[in-house]
């Protein structure tokens, strides 16, 4: 297995603990993968909302890049995952837009055809290595943990573009969690939104809407919440003061994980690895949980 | 479907605005939504803004008062959580139809936040909205790319001739 990374603007400016942690422990699950050079912004939701056509520029560009070395494409942000899924079937509906872009792409070196495929971290972990794969490399299982499954909107929907998972239930990222040795079960709000996209426009409401799901989270006993989006993550994890004070409850105390870094805590690696440092809601209970004695 | 603009966008803009709403939403109009509200029961941002309400908006839309949704700042909240394009029996997406009117609304000048000029000069500046911060860490201090041994960053090989293409297509048929 090997595929181009492709990161996108919020994971290298400042989610590095997801960027560490995918490094760390793909590896490890015999994932190969290739840093992509020349990228660009995948254009959503910024320029998806001003300039369609500028959105499929971008996203087209980067696919052309993943097209050139011959691999298919990991792009780790759930948005960014979307985003080329629906440039990929725009192209296909309308050759002039095709045209047009390619036309661009020229003066940049560039061509897309439409030959490389799209993968959501949630498919090569769930689909490429399995639950099995992942099982047999666990070193410290995570009994005990009780933790809710946050696939996020942009991995799951629409379910007419892409079948990362089921729209309305899906199961993988529940599967993953319980292959690490956890429990997970589910809950009324696992599909609902973080609300972090009404950030530009409404502060108050889009903690308010985060702010509902975690204290829901915390009501049925989870210890945790864990995700593969960065833009969830930032919400729950790094908003979650903020949150507090939105919601006028102290009490909201959830600890917010990326997938990859519990699985780096059962295959093994050290947290600083996994950049769990820079998690800024109470995660260190779970972690020494999970780490026992050492 | 009408298309009624009030006078102060001019006629080449209503024709564009014509031409993109029927690509997206093809034959749509008020027979077509049975007006359930699928779409706004499962909508988060409905719970929380008053004015914001995709079922609502699909009506307007094909009650033809265009002008007066592309003026309306509620066009901006959507958090493009696609739970409405999932559930509506009809396959009406109000999602798709709000990325229009957004991008109707920006290219007629009319308001929209002030960050997306952020977003669009970060795209234009350096390939990325945002460039590489240094991390607070839980216990005290801040962390880089580099001291995490994270390869560094780089964008479009040629920024000059990306930007020229980035910008004439943002540019192109926006009305000033």
């Amino acid at each position: 297995m090997k595929y181009a990374l492709y990161l996108g603007c919020t994971i290298q400016s400042d989610q590095y603990g997801f960027e560490a942690s995918v490094r760390e422990t793909l590896p490890k699950l015999d994932v190969e993968l290739v840093d992509m050079e020349d990228t660009s912004c995948c254009g959503f939701p910024a320029l998806s909302s001003v300039s369609v056509t500028g959105w499929h520029y971008l996203s087209a560009r980067n696919l052309a890049i993943t097209e050139k070395m011959g691999l298919d494409v990991l792009p780790l942000c759930n948005g960014c995952h979307l985003s080329f899924i629906e440039t990929i079937h725009a192209l296909e509906e309308d050759p002039r837009l095709k045209e047009i872009v390619n036309r661009n792409l020229e003066k940049e070196g560039l061509r897309y055809e439409g030959t490389a495929k799209v993968v959501h971290l949630i498919e090569v972990l769930h689909d490429a290595v399995g639950k099995e794969g992942i099982s047999e490399k666990v070193k410290k299982r995570l009994e005990g943990v009780k933790l809710a499954a946050h696939p996020g909107c942009h991995a799951i929907r629409p379910s007419d573009l892409q079948k990362v998972d089921d729209a309305e239930n899906p199961q993988k990222l529940d599967t993953l969690i319980k292959a690490l040795g956890a429990e997970t079960f589910d809950y009324p709000e696992k599909i609902d939104c973080c609300g972090s996209q009404l950030a530009v426009s409404s502060g108050r409401s889009t903690l308010r809407i985060a702010g509902e799901k975690l204290q829901a989270v915390q009501s049925y006993g989870f210890e945790g919440l864990v995700t593969t989006c960065p833009f969830c993550f930032k919400m729950y994890d790094s908003r979650q003061r903020a949150i507090r004070g939105a919601m006028r409850d102290r009490s909201i105390e959830v600890p917010v994980f990326y997938y990859t870094q519990i699985l780096g805590l059962a295959l093994g690696s050290s947290p600083e690895k996994l950049g769990l440092q820079m998690n800024q809601s109470p995660v260190d209970d779970i972690v020494n949980k999970i780490l026992g004695d050492d | 479907m009408v298309i009624r603009l009030s006078s102060d966008v001019d006629q080449r803009q209503v024709e564009f605005i014509s031409l993109m709403l029927q690509k997206s939403v093809g034959g749509m109009h008020a027979e077509v939504c049975d007006q359930c509200g699928k779409c706004s029961s499962a909508c988060p941002v409905s719970k929380e803004i008053e004015g914001f309400n995709p079922r609502q908006l699909i009506a307007r839309v094909a009650l033809g008062k265009i002008d007066e949704l592309l003026a309306d700042e509620a066009i901006w909240t959507c958090t493009t959580c696609l739970k409405c394009r999932e559930r509506c029996p009809e396959e009406i997406s109000p999602y798709d139809v709000i990325l229009v009117l957004r991008n109707l609304a920006y290219r007629a000048g009319l308001n929209y936040p002030g960050v997306y000029d952020d977003f669009i000069n970060g795209i234009l500046e350096r390939g990325f909205i945002s460039e590489p911060q240094e991390v607070r860490a839980r216990g005290g201090g801040r962390l880089s790319r580099e001291a995490l041994g994270l390869p560094g960053v780089n964008g479009p090989k040629d920024m000059a001739v990306f930007r020229g293409i980035v910008e004439k297509i943002i540019e192109a048929g926006k009305g000033n």
